[in-house]
């Protein structure tokens, strides 16, 4: 636990701010999702607030790890309460703990807010206008993109800064060991639930056997997916990722679990034994 | 050809817009079309083709993230194709480019790996300069150019190359299977990194939790997590029992 943290200046904030509104999503991929944007966006405040090399390096590469949420509603709320701790002095165990555990509810709210419903009913809209020759209908979608969807990231971030802040400094020191074990609790239970959620993987194979029915021969499909879903839903996402995580475990580099992770999937997939 | 640029250019524009800015939310087929109208010169098709892809395509954008149909690409090789062609021959182009540049967009979010690779290395070394650099720089290169470049040839080269390509990936299906399954697969080493560096095996029981929650109870994210609150507060209640001031 680090002692009494960093003062933030108003710009360090807009720095972050601006840098996940340019780059919340650039380099997004399959491994770590929006994780280089996370990290540059938070580079700023992290720089400030970890004066010693070594200790920004630590910094630095724990916030590379796996980030994914709705870029829109939940990325800058998580980004805002980060920016708080940080500057509280938090442990990377605590901010880690914030995002893990905020990400993958805050993805399913955002989502359905911004992608099922804000966008779906402001493009309906225009895509009908549109489609009577109205050149207004394009326009307002833009219009009712542009400025409500600026206006709510700005909030949501300087709205979690200002809240974390003042919560922060209710609590006593002692008090932040206990939110960090909370939410390492609450990132455990998350990540039990979002891994097998967002890992796909499942077998394609079948079984085929005649056998005899009351005398007459038929064909019996064995679907092997069906069999495995009986005994453990989740089964296959579940053992890739242990896989994974043991393989780490031994001191493998993540690019050689990339590599066979590679090889398993394409392999698989191109032989239509998973699919 | 100039055309043709520019219709890449804004193609590029429209996917870096969703990387981040979303001032314009460039990939819905009615403002690419609409764009694409604009640049061609006929908002009219732009705003016929955009329009009646938006309508057949909105219930697929409902989940962020997920690979769907390009309809992007589509909207803009269509009104390209419509102006000329007309509204017919348009919409029937931007569909199977649609469906083509679905394969490309699971190719280019799998290689966009490098930049967290790269990023780890640079992470190693402490070097803030060279991380910002590829940020600034590189991070939207693959996505931009794998929907520019793809809109360029297309413009250029005409119908023939956009059924060429679409037939090799028809007679090939085990390309596209290979592919997609390791888009699916890939998030579990993003998964053990994170595990990697949780206490899971002091608290194995609240990963197991959460699992049964998910897998068995199809408790939603956001139920979980409250499950998941109430489960931290109760095991910390408990524990620190009589230390209460």
């Amino acid at each position: 636990m680090e002692a009494a943290g960093t003062k933030l200046s108003r710009s360090d904030l807009t720095r972050t701010f601006w840098r996940y509104i340019f780059f919340s999503q650039m380099g997004w991929n399959y491994e770590r999702m929006q994780s280089v944007g996370y990290c540059y966006s938070m580079l700023p405040v992290l720089q400030k607030t970890h004066p010693d090399p070594e200790d920004f390096k630590e910094a630095f590469i724990t916030n590379l790890n796996f980030f994914n949420t709705n870029p829109v509603v939940g990325f800058p709320l998580i980004l805002g309460a980060h920016v708080a701790l940080e500057e509280a002095g938090a442990s990377l165990e605590t901010t880690e703990g914030l995002k893990v555990g905020l990400m993958g509810p805050l993805a399913g709210v955002g989502d359905t807010l911004v992608w099922a419903l804000y966008n779906s009913i402001i493009l309906s809209i225009g895509s009908v206008m549109a489609l009577e020759g109205n050149i207004l209908g394009p326009i307002l979608a833009l219009i009712l993109v542009f400025i409500p969807y600026l206006a709510v990231r700005y909030w949501q971030f300087f709205w979690a800064y200002n809240q974390g802040t003042e919560l922060i400094s209710q609590l006593g020191s002692g008090a932040i060991m206990r939110v960090t074990e909370l939410a390492t609790i609450v990132g455990l239970i998350v990540i039990g639930g979002f891994a097998p959620s967002i890992v796909r993987m499942s077998t394609a194979l079948e079984w085929s056997r005649e056998v005899e029915v009351r005398g007459e021969m038929t064909t019996q499909v064995i679907n092997v997916q069906q069999q495995l879903d009986a005994i453990l839903p989740y089964m296959l996402p579940v053992l890739v990722t242990w896989l994974a995580y043991w393989l780490l475990k031994r001191g493998w580099s993540p690019i050689r679990v990339i590599v066979v992770l590679l090889v398993v999937g394409f392999v698989g997939g191109a032989l239509n034994i998973l699919g | 050809m100039l055309t043709a640029i520019l219709l890449a250019l804004w193609a590029y524009a429209c996917i870096w817009d969703i990387l981040g800015p979303v001032f314009f939310l460039g990939f819905r087929p009615l403002i690419a079309g609409f764009g694409a109208g604009i640049i061609v010169g006929d908002i009219e098709t732009g705003m016929l083709i955009g329009g009646t892809l938006e309508l057949m395509a909105l219930g697929v954008y409902t989940y962020g993230g997920a690979t769907i149909p390009d309809f992007t690409v589509g909207a803009i090789l269509g009104t390209f194709f419509g102006k000329t062609e007309g509204f017919e021959v348009g919409i029937a182009l931007a569909i199977p480019a649609a469906l083509l540049l679905t394969q490309v967009d699971i190719l280019n979010r799998f290689l966009n790996f490098i930049f967290v690779h790269r990023a780890d290395a640079y992470a190693e070394e402490g070097n803030v300069k060279g991380f910002e650099r590829m940020m600034q720089i590189f991070s939207h290169m693959i996505w931009g150019f794998s929907r520019a470049i793809p809109v360029f040839l297309a413009v250029q080269f005409g119908e023939d190359a956009v059924k060429s390509v679409s037939t090799f990936f028809e007679n090939n299906p085990w390309f596209n299977q290979g592919i997609s399954v390791t888009g699916g697969i890939l998030p579990a080493l993003g998964f053990a990194m994170l595990l990697k560096i949780l206490p899971v095996e002091k608290y194995p029981a609240f990963l197991l939790l959460g699992f049964v929650l998910f897998a068995y109870l199809s408790v939603p994210l956001v139920g979980i997590a409250l499950a998941a609150l109430a489960t931290a507060l109760v095991y910390q209640q408990l524990k620190y029992r009589g230390q209460e001031a």
